[in-house]
């Protein structure tokens, strides 16, 4: 069973989150009243005025002149989107962002062990999200990611709508066919042929169907059906790499600097390696005593793990950055973080994915150099014992 | 230890490095040379692993002899690079010590920089233990390279030898951990007249991981063919 869990739009939220007061207000979202622009969320005071998303402000402030009107934060936005992820990631690892901004969908098979009773573990997620982004979510929960989206968005709070797998087709017949993700040339032709309910969508045959509105429209007829081939995609915590390192006293030579440097790249190596994960990105902060902190960005053509490789990408760039003040911190972030995936079969091997095998490390030498700088001796028993006769040499 | 101390010490450690405090009891990794009287000296146990040893002394003093035993010892439990810069290395010799020659890797370099790219490529590639057989002239961009190497060398965790006749750069004296300085004291001869060893006397000149200037003696006989 998939739970589709419903909150307010992320901006909404965020605002909320940044003034508590604007919760029982109109609230428009979007850009300010004399803005042109559109309407991107609205509280349920604005839309109770009329007020949609992707109407122009202008005509917001017609509907509702007494709004408060705010521009999106979009950071604050994505912070609330991924808090919500992170606390339902919690509970599951199958956990996956909608399209639609304020859904997201948790996988809930395999939480029977922990949660046996299911009513329990909606309460916790409810109690979870509340807690995390301090508003009240509504689930659905049913088969599939369009069924438990149709639930949630029936859902009132405290009381979640399941529709369990048996009965989805039951659930879904008395739907208009407004909620199939449809054009609006099918959805006038279905109208036209009276068909306005999913029920007499799924009266119909599906070779039927099929010979009428052709192969593209059986994904909407599967969907009245109840049937959605989407997979749920996993939505993964971000992962943040970061070492840093106060300086006490703070230093002033390139020396000393290149030395914690080498340990911090070491540091951030470490962890690198323990997640199999290879950086394109090493972002430095020099934090300087009564100066504005120092930053050098350094990139890689490819994912680099080791720390050799790291620090010596960083260290002429630390060379040549103008220090004016002594340092009081330093701090090393790897970013744009990409798999291993070139070197995720040497860490299996001693040490790291960096090592090469010995032979290959000949043949690089052999083939720089030439083929007899790396030779192996074998003694030839049967020769006669003048060392040149005795010895056989031959390039590895 | 305290929470807190161990904290100041892993600040100092970031900081300052091998200068920084350190526990005097030593942790350090060894790799058997296969002389006891040697391991006994280096107060580890042998070569330290992820470092530089210099043996340095006259010529016929025995640190050939002693550097390719310690090869040969190697060479019975892993990869072994001989990187030899004078082109002298008899390998019916290393035999003799019951080297592995199927695991020996000898590198003979037009000059110093193919040589040290060389010991820095096989080290990254997993040789257990390199020996570098300096030229007897000095080695000029030796201590340019020696710092990219050892950084290698501590990353794979193999163990870097290196054999020089003439006096050491001030800059392979400062990298090297460990400084074995050997003399001859005497030959020895069998009752035939035959050469049959060397007494050899070693001092530990610079150590830093155990404590310097021990010295010992000992009776290294040559392999009998």
């Amino acid at each position: 069973m998939i739970a589709c869990i419903r909150t307010p739009h992320p901006s909404l939220v965020a605002a909320w989150l940044t003034a508590p007061a604007l919760r029982n207000q109109a609230l428009v979202l979007g850009g300010l009243a004399n803005e042109r622009g559109t309407v991107i969320a609205a509280s349920e005071q604005a839309r109770a005025l009329g007020v949609r998303e992707g109407k122009s402000l202008n005509q917001a402030q017609q509907a509702a002149p007494d709004a408060v009107f705010q521009p999106v934060d979009t950071p604050a936005t994505a912070r609330v989107r991924a808090r919500l992820l992170a606390t339902l990631h919690a509970i599951s690892p199958e956990v996956a962002a909608a399209d639609e901004p304020g859904y997201a969908f948790l996988k809930l098979d395999g939480l029977a062990l922990r949660w046996p009773n299911r009513r329990q573990l909606l309460e916790e997620i409810v109690r979870r999200v509340e807690s995390s982004i301090a508003v009240q979510p509504v689930i659905g929960v049913a088969g599939t990611m369009f069924v438990s989206k149709l639930a949630a968005d029936r859902a009132e709070p405290r009381a979640p709508v399941i529709v369990e797998t048996a009965e989805t087709r039951a659930y879904l017949g008395p739907l208009p066919i407004d909620v199939l993700p449809i054009d609006k040339d099918l959805h006038q032709y279905l109208e036209l042929l009276g068909l306005r309910t999913l029920a007499a969508l799924q009266a119909i045959s599906r070779p039927a169907f099929r010979r009428q509105f052709g192969i593209k429209a059986l994904e909407a007829y599967d969907l009245a059906l109840g049937i959605d081939r989407r997979r749920l995609r996993p939505w993964h915590p971000p992962h943040r790499i970061e070492e840093s390192q106060p300086l006490e006293p703070p230093i002033d030579d390139t020396q000393a600097l290149q030395f914690i440097a080498r340990a911090l790249s070491e540091r951030i190596s470490e962890s690198l390696l323990a997640a199999g994960l290879g950086t394109r990105l090493i972002r430095i902060v020099l934090d300087q005593e009564g100066a504005g902190p120092l930053r050098v960005e350094v990139g890689f053509a490819y994912p680099v793990t080791m720390t050799g490789e790291i620090f010596d990408g960083i260290r002429p760039r630390l060379l040549k950055a103008s220090i004016a003040a002594p340092l009081e911190r330093i701090t090393v972030r790897a970013g744009r973080l990409e798999p291993g995936y070139v070197r995720q079969p040497g860490l299996l091997l001693r040490r790291d994915g960096f090592q090469e095998s010995l032979a290959d490390a000949i043949a690089r030498l052999q083939e720089e150099y030439r083929p007899e700088l790396v030779q192996r001796a074998s003694l030839r028993q049967d020769a006669p014992p003048l060392p040149d006769r005795r010895i056989l040499w031959k390039p590895a | 230890m305290p929470d807190r101390l161990q904290e100041a010490i892993t600040v100092l450690q970031t900081r300052f490095g091998s200068a920084a405090p350190h526990s005097a009891q030593p942790d350090h990794p060894a790799r058997p040379s296969g002389i006891a009287e040697l391991d006994a000296l280096t107060g580890i146990g042998g070569w330290p692993v992820g470092r530089l040893s210099l043996l340095a002394g006259p010529i016929g003093s025995g640190k050939r002899t002693i550097a390719q035993r310690s090869v040969a010892s190697a060479s019975r439990e892993g990869s072994v690079v001989y990187i030899d810069f004078p082109g002298r290395l008899d390998p019916e010799f290393l035999s003799r010590f019951d080297a592995d020659l199927g695991r020996l890797l000898i590198v003979r370099p037009k000059n110093i920089r193919e040589g040290m790219a060389s010991a820095r490529v096989l080290a990254r590639a997993g040789a257990d233990l390199v020996c570098l057989d300096l030229p007897r002239a000095r080695a000029a961009g030796l201590d340019a390279e020696l710092p990219h190497l050892l950084h290698r060398v501590a990353e794979a965790t193999c163990t870097l030898l290196l054999v020089q006749d003439a006096d050491a750069d001030d800059a392979v004296r400062y990298y090297a951990s460990l400084i074995l300085a050997f003399q001859r004291s005497a030959f020895i001869f069998g009752r035939d007249g035959d050469l049959e060893g060397l007494q050899v006397e070693a001092t530990v000149m610079k150590n830093r991981l155990a404590a310097p200037g021990r010295r010992a003696r000992w009776v290294m006989p040559y392999p009998i063919p």
